[in-house]
């Protein structure tokens, strides 16, 4: 019983200790020429698209947003953030292929769902 | 005996100061509260092994206490999560308790959309109880504890590398301390009432681009506990939860966060023979208040299994036996 405990507290250090993190191979393959909103600022709940061009061979496309969630995929992406989201949100592309990747952000500010003339 | 205590005690402060940075992102609380009948500190040498299911429901967005429908589009979030939980009574006035989650799916759907579904591990628990005072004449007890959420599980689960909304990762993300107090007291053969209160801090998310500080987190809950027949018991819960306002970069206050819901938790358990106890509850709110316009809570059911395995009285037969 003893040993059971102890195996299931090292377990539990060395779960707590793994850490995630991504390798980041930078790439001088790949260029980004522009990332940019259709609309900036956004109501909450409201949907903008953030679209990036990039120049280099078979290139493949992450999105990740502090606050907010996307839709769909690829060069272009549907974002939108609900009323616990308001503020200035970062939204970072990562554009990778065999070579390594590259990274670009883009600041989107969501403001109240209100009308802040009626609220 | 005192060798395992002093290490095992090493080994959760040392958990304590591992505290790696993870990638992290806002509004998602980890494993819910499982809210059967707590208990208080095991006896030494009692260990109690449990698995229960949680299936949750939520769809009606709330602000300050009414429902807000002037959403143009409906929302319903559900998950299917299990949860392993192990507690030893290391000495009489000592138990330590492992839990862990794992989420079936999280899945959020809003009309016409695709739905968003994450799966996977939640966060891990580690508590040590005491049993401060017990007096088994009177069926009085006071059980505190401590304990450490960590966020062993995946906080940045993507699809076709776009990352899922906070909403259905299955872990905070956060590193949370809590302290409870458990005060049992029962009157008569059949009736016992007990009070439970919990404080939860999470600590500050602070990763490469993201800043984020869950509200604390008080839960207080009131137990009647009622033996409806040999085997059978009832419990009645209320129970109230509430979590202040986050906060996010520059320190700003996440308006649209923190809630207070009173919940009505009715329970019952079943005793069978060997030590297994099955118990079947729901969570029902009765109360919501959520700042700014949140989805609020639905309702919850559970099931239950636990199995308790009582070492010094298995070696006490057995020596009792050989005689």
């Amino acid at each position: 019983m003893k040993r059971l405990f102890v195996v299931l507290f090292l377990s539990s250090v060395i779960l707590g200790a793994c850490s995630k993190k991504k390798d980041n191979n930078p790439s001088a393959d790949i260029k980004i020429l522009s990332l940019t909103a259709s609309v900036n600022p956004v109501k909450a709940w409201d949907t903008t698209v953030i679209t990036v061009e990039a120049l280099g061979d078979s290139l493949q496309y992450g999105w990740v947003a502090n606050h907010g969630s996307f839709k769909g995929g690829g060069k272009s992406i549907k974002y939108a953030a609900g009323q616990c989201c308001i503020g200035l949100n970062t939204i970072t592309c990562r554009i990778f292929n065999s070579t390594g990747e590259v990274t670009d952000t883009i600041m989107i500010r969501v403001t109240s769902y209100y009308d802040p003339k009626e609220k | 005996m005192w060798k395992v205590t002093n290490y095992c005690i090493g080994v959760f402060l040392l958990c304590l100061m591992l505290r790696n940075e993870s990638f992290a992102q806002c509004c998602s609380s980890g494993n819910p509260f499982i809210s059967d009948a707590e208990q208080p500190a095991l006896q030494s040498r009692v260990l109690t092994s449990s698995l229960a299911y949680r299936y949750s429901h939520s769809s009606k967005f709330y602000s300050d206490d009414s429902r807000f429908n002037d959403l143009p589009f409906e929302q319903i979030s559900t998950s299917n999560y299990i949860d392993l939980q192990v507690g030893y009574g290391i000495t009489n006035w000592l138990t330590v308790l492992v839990d862990l989650g794992y989420f079936f799916n999280k899945t959020l759907t809003t009309s016409g959309q695709d739905p968003y579904r994450g799966h996977g591990l939640g966060d891990l628990e580690l508590y040590v109880k005491f049993n401060a005072y017990n007096n088994p004449e009177s069926r009085f007890s006071v059980s505190p504890s401590i304990g450490v959420k960590f966020p062993i599980g995946i906080f940045d689960q993507e699809v076709d590398y776009v990352q899922l909304p906070i909403s259905v990762q299955p872990s905070s993300g956060s590193f949370k301390y809590t302290g409870n107090v458990f005060i049992s007291k029962g009157i008569g053969k059949k009736i016992a009432l007990a009070a439970f209160l919990s404080y939860e801090y999470s600590q500050l998310i602070n990763s490469e681009n993201f800043y984020y500080k869950y509200g604390d987190q008080w839960i207080g809950a009131l137990y009647f506990n009622y033996q409806i027949w040999k085997g059978l018991s009832m419990d009645i819960q209320f129970r109230n939860e509430y979590r202040a306002k986050s906060t996010r970069e520059n320190n700003e206050i996440v308006d649209a966060s923190g809630y207070d819901v009173l919940f009505f938790t009715p329970q019952l358990t079943y005793a069978f023979k060997h030590n297994w106890y099955l118990s079947a509850f729901s969570d029902i709110p009765v109360y919501k208040y959520y700042n700014g316009i949140q989805m609020s809570f639905g309702y919850a059911v559970s099931l239950r299994l636990t199995k308790k395995i009582d070492f010094f009285t298995i070696q006490a037969r057995k020596q009792a036996n050989k005689l």
